[in-house]
């Protein structure tokens, strides 16, 4: 057990480990070296002691477009001899609207599902508001809401019930539950069908429900994997709507999509991402000065369409 | 363990109880008809089978059918994304696994009380009066936890619901045999002591004779509830380490 506790305090630096010194109220006098701090520390400190440095947030990033939300280094994911993603880095910032673009099966998706702790990375490190990834997803959970690929909803449950479910998970009050459910039921024209089954709704409902659900927490940051897929062009453009008057709330949204036009028309920033690594990033403008485009599709397409004429 | 995460998720299992056309039919009117059918059918001294022995049998016959309807459920959740998603919620596993804990054992007290009720209208009438039927409520709902084991196991194994059907059955045929009313031969019944539901039959039969001061009522209760406890602690960490997502 000890000797757990000094690995672990080994990998620590000066600066952290006079932090878990100074919580057990142990003064480091300035001259100290960093081994001689561990030695004594090993003798007065749990694990515990040590876990709440480690998941305490780091300051966030802040670069000179402003603070990072998201922070994402040499990422890499691999599947026995498939590399999903191979040595991304990215960083999102506060407030941004970020799209992912890429081919199927170019590592959008495991990304996502990185950043929101349902998988490790193999290698490489990815930080939500300063949390670490693999450290801190309790702390990430509270701040974060998923929109999965598919409409991921309970089908014998109502919308309204669906929706309270998650309400509830999140440990919103009642009343804080009813406001937002009734508010977003109204805002995505979900209202009239709100005590029907799940499993009765359209492909287009669904879609709008699962949207609901990963909003209901009022998160911070939101992940949004392809919440359009399945909408008719009317409620794809209302939902558009929807997702573009997020940003007035100053929320961070990650949305991946193989619509070109709604990265186009929604986002930021683009992010293009091909056999797991980040190939081209920028505002729409910027990619398609860059390519001599008329559009993002044709930057898109003049960048990935190797694997089009490839036919994978 | 936060109350209003366990109360929204047992609400939520209740419902997909009552909602789920396989879950209603396999959990509450499969266990009712086999009640009815076996006790016209077999229930009389010419077919050398009491109504009393009967009941006890009936009663373990519902809750080892929770193994498939547990497992078809959590096998159907993985598939549609529902346990990733709930994995991304501040929900925690202690707070998921619990509630599916209390409302299986909800689910088994409600089928003690069908498969009573209707029982008692088709004549039994056990001889531990009321008493009986409320001892025998929470010692069915310790018992329950080893079908949610069992459960877990299975979905952990089986990748679709589909799957999870067939495999269960691994589970409850030998308790189905072994473990309720089927006559054993000498052989059979030194089987039946490896198979958990057969202390489960042999306790539910000394409650109803009234006959639960016997000391081999304890041992009954001591092997059901370790057996639960290791199944279903098993069960839990098989499934989150290797079936939740």
């Amino acid at each position: 057990m000890t000797s757990d506790i000094k690995s672990v305090l080994e990998g620590l630096n000066r600066k952290e480990l006079v932090e878990i010194a100074n919580r057990k109220k142990i003064s480091i006098p300035n001259n100290w070296s960093r081994s001689l701090i561990v030695e004594l520390l090993v003798l007065n400190v749990t694990i515990d002691n040590i876990q709440q440095i480690e998941k305490k947030p780091s300051k966030p990033k802040i670069t000179s477009e402003g603070i990072c939300a998201i922070v994402i280094k040499d990422l890499v994911k691999k599947f026995e001899d498939v590399t999903a993603v191979d040595n991304l880095s990215l960083e999102i910032m506060e407030g941004e609207l970020f799209s992912l673009l890429g081919p199927n099966g170019a590592g959008k998706t495991t990304t996502i599902n990185i950043l929101n702790g349902i998988m490790k990375p193999t290698k490489g490190t990815a930080t939500i508001a300063g949390f670490d990834v693999t450290k801190s997803l309790v702390e990430i959970k509270e701040i974060i809401g998923l929109c999965p690929q598919e409409a991921a909803v309970f089908k014998f449950l109502n919308a309204r019930e669906n929706i309270e479910l998650f309400g509830n998970l999140h440990s919103l009050s009642k009343k804080e539950i009813e406001e937002r459910t009734d508010m977003f039921l109204e805002l995505l024209g979900l209202a009239e069908a709100s005590e029907r089954k799940a499993g009765g709704f359209s492909g287009g409902m669904l879609r709008k429900l699962n949207l609901i659900i990963a909003l209901i927490s009022n998160p911070k940051i939101a992940f949004l994997d392809e919440p359009t897929v399945g909408m008719d062009a009317r409620a794809r453009r209302k939902t558009w709507e929807f997702i573009g008057s997020l940003k007035a709330e100053n929320k961070t949204i990650v949305l991946t999509t193989h619509y070109i036009e709604e990265a186009e028309t929604l986002s930021d920033r683009v992010g293009i991402i091909d056999y797991g690594k980040l190939v081209e990033l920028g505002t729409p403008k910027e990619l398609m000065e860059r390519h001599e485009a008329k559009n993002l599709e044709e930057v898109f397409l003049s960048i990935t369409g190797r694997r089009i004429m490839e036919g994978i | 363990m936060k109350f209003q995460v366990l109360v929204a998720l047992v609400k939520m299992g209740l419902k997909k109880l009552i909602r789920q056309p396989t879950n209603l039919f396999m959990n509450l009117l499969f266990p009712a008809t086999l009640t009815i059918m076996f006790i016209l059918a077999f229930a009389n001294p010419e077919m050398g089978m009491s109504i009393n022995s009967v009941v006890p049998g009936l009663i373990i016959y519902a809750v080892i059918f929770l193994i498939m309807t547990i497992a078809q459920s959590f096998s159907s959740e993985r598939q549609d994304g529902l346990l990733k998603r709930l994995k991304t919620t501040p929900m925690t596993s202690a707070e998921f696994m619990g509630s599916q804990i209390i409302t299986n054992m909800l689910i088994s007290i409600i089928q003690v009380v069908v498969v009573f009720s209707l029982a008692y209208f088709l004549g039994f009438k056990p001889d531990s009066g009321v008493e009986g039927v409320l001892l025998a409520l929470p010692i069915t709902a310790i018992f329950a936890l080893s079908s949610v084991g069992l459960g877990l196991i299975t979905a952990t194994v089986a990748k679709t619901p589909e799957v999870a059907t067939g495999i269960s059955f691994v589970f409850i045929l030998p308790q189905m045999f072994f473990g309720t009313f089927v006559p054993m031969s000498s052989t059979t019944q030194q089987i039946a002591t490896f198979i958990p539901s057969f202390y489960l039959l042999d306790a539910l039969k000394m409650i109803f004779d009234g006959n639960w001061m016997n000391p081999n009522f304890l041992l009954d209760l001591a092997v059901i509830s370790i057996f639960s406890i290791l199944v279903v602690i098993i069960g839990m960490i098989l499934f989150e380490k290797y079936g939740s997502a």
